[in-house]
């Protein structure tokens, strides 16, 4: 692999980012040493953004410490996030010491490989080169995955570990992943088990506890991950999924002390301290959430991935501790920061909460009549969480007939969710209207049901034109009802197999899928559609 | 009222030293291995040693960094399938420039096509350490051989020197047993070299070091075993 180095350097657009101006001159010695000549270089996050703003690179190299403002690992997340890196570009972190982001982190925003420094020529010679025969091995896949067609990336991952062992591991694991993106949890069990049959592997014990958690076994799953956690005591991925076990099942301080662990862990992760932050708030320990939510904002200063969770929690435990200047000091600012619809829809929420607590009951009635307004035009698009707050919000300031049409809207698109369904009831009970909301629960939920059997009854009948435009017609009222969706799809394939595939049919089963994925996989039905989806592309 | 000074967190300080350290370390080594050549003969064979200092430092800023990690339940153990043939290519690699301008004859042995798990930064750092400690004390030929023995992956590193004096082995010993900490820059490298065999574990197996002497070529003998 050493020998022919030339060819592989030759052409190809190098990007170095970083701080020490020594290091930039050495490494860029090094890469023209090797045959490369496009070598761009950046000192600082601002102008390696800029930089890979301009151009597609082959590989970049990233120092990981770079100062002030963003690390390389952000870096890393902001390209890949929007978009700024191809599927073939070669991303190696250059580091001090390994942290637990670069090896057992979120596999999405994973680096390539990382060199540990001292960088010397060999290494980076043999680290870049593999790297860039490995992104080209696996362009196929990638580009599979790209635009969502999971089936044949799973086809060309057996199909590339059938060929040769090389990148066996990497294959294996997107593999696995992908099965359990698509809900195939048995066939994604069956490939862990396999492994774990040779050896213990971390990251294949911990996909069966994936598998055990999806599948509604949350005791085997706890078991599963404290085991990888005995062994491997700095696993992160482990440590995430333990917690959300936790959450799951009800356990919130177990939750709490494993992310106040993984937080130790993986200190500059802002995601991770949003969590505990969001968790310890739950339940009621308000010291420990105010700490984890004001360090995750000022983890998330530079980030990509950063959210406005941290600062609305912050203001509402602001507005607790009674301290409202603060709390609307915040949200004056969250909506600077993020500025779109949900966040400023939130933000009124809280600060009519804040005002209420405060006694001002006039500013209270106008960021309640704001939200009534805002409810009114986008409520289709605003997440069922935020919309359960401002229910509360309305009803705590007399806006009865506003709430009425938000919690139909809540429930007519989550007409299964039990929790959800029981915090409206809670809300409702909280403003002493206990039978009001009920009544309204049972009635959004039952005109839902009955919509959805219709269109069932209609396809049973036979009538799946009928069906489909039923369902269609549903689905434009309740764009996120996980079960007309997986009806719509389930009916659109019915109707494939008996008339053959249709385009437009094929492509609306995908949208489908893809949000009930994003809302929740539902195992049975997500598998049978696809592989009844490609049935169908396959017999064309 | 009290007066105390509270101390600082010396982990941040400790961290944050290490990368600039390293920083430096990367320019020192590049700078050594590019410029020892011009030198002529006599000036090459007298500078050769500092190339051996500085690969020292970087061994036991390492070796500190990790024990300190391990210790504390914060090192990333990164337990993944590694292919043989690239470990070996980039530690010979990286140590080539030493062994030659000592004239050291470094030999490989190994089955290219093996893959084994293992957490690459730290067996890398046991090897080295090995690798360097034996250029030392050799007398001009080395070997490194990696093999499957028994199903574990058997790592060697062999030298025709004078081998290990019997305090040192029984050391090596003690330290593995974990009944002693032996002191000085032996006793880090030592533990280092121990606490990575031990963290190495599988189907309730477990990974080992040892100290011997014979071998191939009758000198020092540094086994590293991994399950």
């Amino acid at each position: 692999m050493i020998s022919n180095t030339n060819s592989m350097f030759v052409g190809k657009h190098f990007l170095i980012i970083d701080d020490f101006q020594g290091m930039r001159g050495m490494l860029r010695e090094m890469l023209k040493s090797f045959g490369a000549k496009d070598i761009d270089m950046a000192s600082n996050g601002k102008e390696a953004i800029a930089s890979l703003e301009q151009t597609k690179y082959s590989a970049v190299l990233c120092d990981y410490n770079l100062g002030i403002g963003k690390n390389g690992q952000q870096i890393l997340e902001e390209a890949k996030y929007r978009d700024l890196i191809g599927l073939s570009t070669a991303w190696i972190i250059i580091t001090a010491e390994k942290t637990s982001d670069m090896v057992v982190g979120a596999a999405e925003y994973m680096p390539d490989d990382y060199i540990i420094k001292p960088v010397t020529e060999a290494t980076l010679r043999g680290r870049v080169e593999k790297v860039m025969a490995k992104k080209t091995a696996l362009h196929g896949i990638e580009k599979a995955i790209s635009v969502k067609d999971f089936a044949r990336a799973v086809a060309l991952c057996d199909e590339t570990l059938g060929a040769s062992k090389a990148n066996a591991t990497d294959l294996l694991r997107i593999k696995t992943g992908l099965l359990l993106n698509m809900g195939s949890y048995d066939q994604a069990k069956q490939v862990f088990e396999r492994i774990l049959a040779e050896r213990d592997v971390p990251w294949a014990k911990t996909g069966l506890a994936k598998v055990a958690f999806y599948m509604g076994d949350a005791v085997t799953a706890r078991r599963l991950l404290q085991e990888v956690l005995r062994e491997n005591p700095a696993y992160l991925e482990a440590h995430d999924w333990l917690a959300k076990v936790h959450e799951q099942q009800g356990d919130l301080d177990e939750a709490q002390r494993v992310l106040a662990r993984s937080t130790a862990l993986s200190p500059n992760s802002y995601v991770r301290q949003r969590s505990l932050g969001e968790i310890a708030h739950k339940r009621g320990d308000l010291e420990a959430a105010e700490t984890a939510y004001r360090k995750s904002i000022k983890l998330g200063e530079h980030s990509i991935l950063k959210t406005p969770v941290a600062h609305l929690g912050l203001a509402k435990l602001c507005s607790a501790s009674d301290n409202p200047i603060e709390a609307l000091q915040i949200l004056k600012s969250v909506g600077k920061e993020f500025n779109d619809q949900e966040t400023n829809f939130h933000a009124k929420v809280v600060e009519g909460m804040v005002h209420r607590k405060s006694g001002d009951y006039v500013a209270a009635s106008k960021a309640a009549k704001e939200i009534a307004e805002i409810v009114q035009r986008e409520k289709n698009s605003l997440p069922a969480e935020v919309m359960v707050e401002a229910t509360q919000l309305l009803l705590e300031t007399g806006n009865k007939e506003a709430a009425e049409s938000l919690v139909q809207t809540i429930v007519k698109n989550n007409h299964e969710n039990k929790n959800l369904m029981a915090r409206v009831n809670e809300v409702y009970s909280q403003a002493g209207m206990v039978e009001e909301g009920q009544n309204l629960v049972e009635n959004a939920r039952q005109e839902v049901i009955e919509a959805n059997n219709r269109g069932v009854t209609l396809a049973k009948e036979g009538k799946l034109g009928e069906a489909i435009e039923w369902l269609r017609n549903a689905k434009s009222m309740l764009p996120n009802n996980k079960r007309i969706l997986i009806n719509l799809a389930n009916v659109s394939v019915l109707s494939m197999q008996k008339n053959g595939k249709n385009d437009t049919l094929v492509q609306e089963v995908r949208e489908c899928m893809e949000k009930v994925a994003k809302l929740g996989a539902d195992e049975k039905w997500c598998t049978q559609i696809q592989n009844a989806l490609d049935a169908i592309q396959k017999s064309n | 009222m009290d007066n105390q000074e509270t101390t600082p967190d010396i982990s941040a300080f400790l961290a944050s030293a290490i990368h600039d350290m390293k920083n430096s370390i990367s320019v020192l080594i590049h700078f050594l291995e590019d410029n020892l050549s011009t030198l002529d003969a006599p000036a090459q064979k007298q500078a050769a040693p500092m190339l051996y200092e500085v690969k020292r430092v970087n061994i036991n800023l390492i070796q500190m960094l990790s024990i300190y990690k391990v210790g504390n339940n914060f090192y990333p153990f990164d337990l993944t399938e590694n292919s043989i043939d690239e470990f070996v290519t980039e530690i010979a690699a990286q140590n080539q420039a030493l062994m030659d301008y000592m004239g050291i004859d470094l030999a490989l042995d190994y089955d290219p096509d093996m893959v084994w798990y293992f957490d690459r930064e730290l067996v890398a750092g046991v090897v080295s350490h090995a690798l360097n400690n034996a250029a030392h004390y050799t007398n001009g030929k080395l070997k490194l051989s990696l093999n499957e023995v028994a199903g574990e992956l058997v790592i060697r590193v062999e030298d025709n020197g004078r081998g290990y004096p019997a305090s040192v082995i029984e050391a090596g010993d003690a330290v593995s047993k974990g009944v002693s900490f032996a002191s000085g820059s032996t006793g880090l490298g030592l533990y280092f070299s121990a606490m990575v065999a031990k963290l190495h574990k599988n189907r309730g197996k477990t990974g080992s070091m040892t100290l011997e002497n014979g071998g191939e070529y009758g000198g020092g003998c540094f086994v590293l075993r991994l399950p």
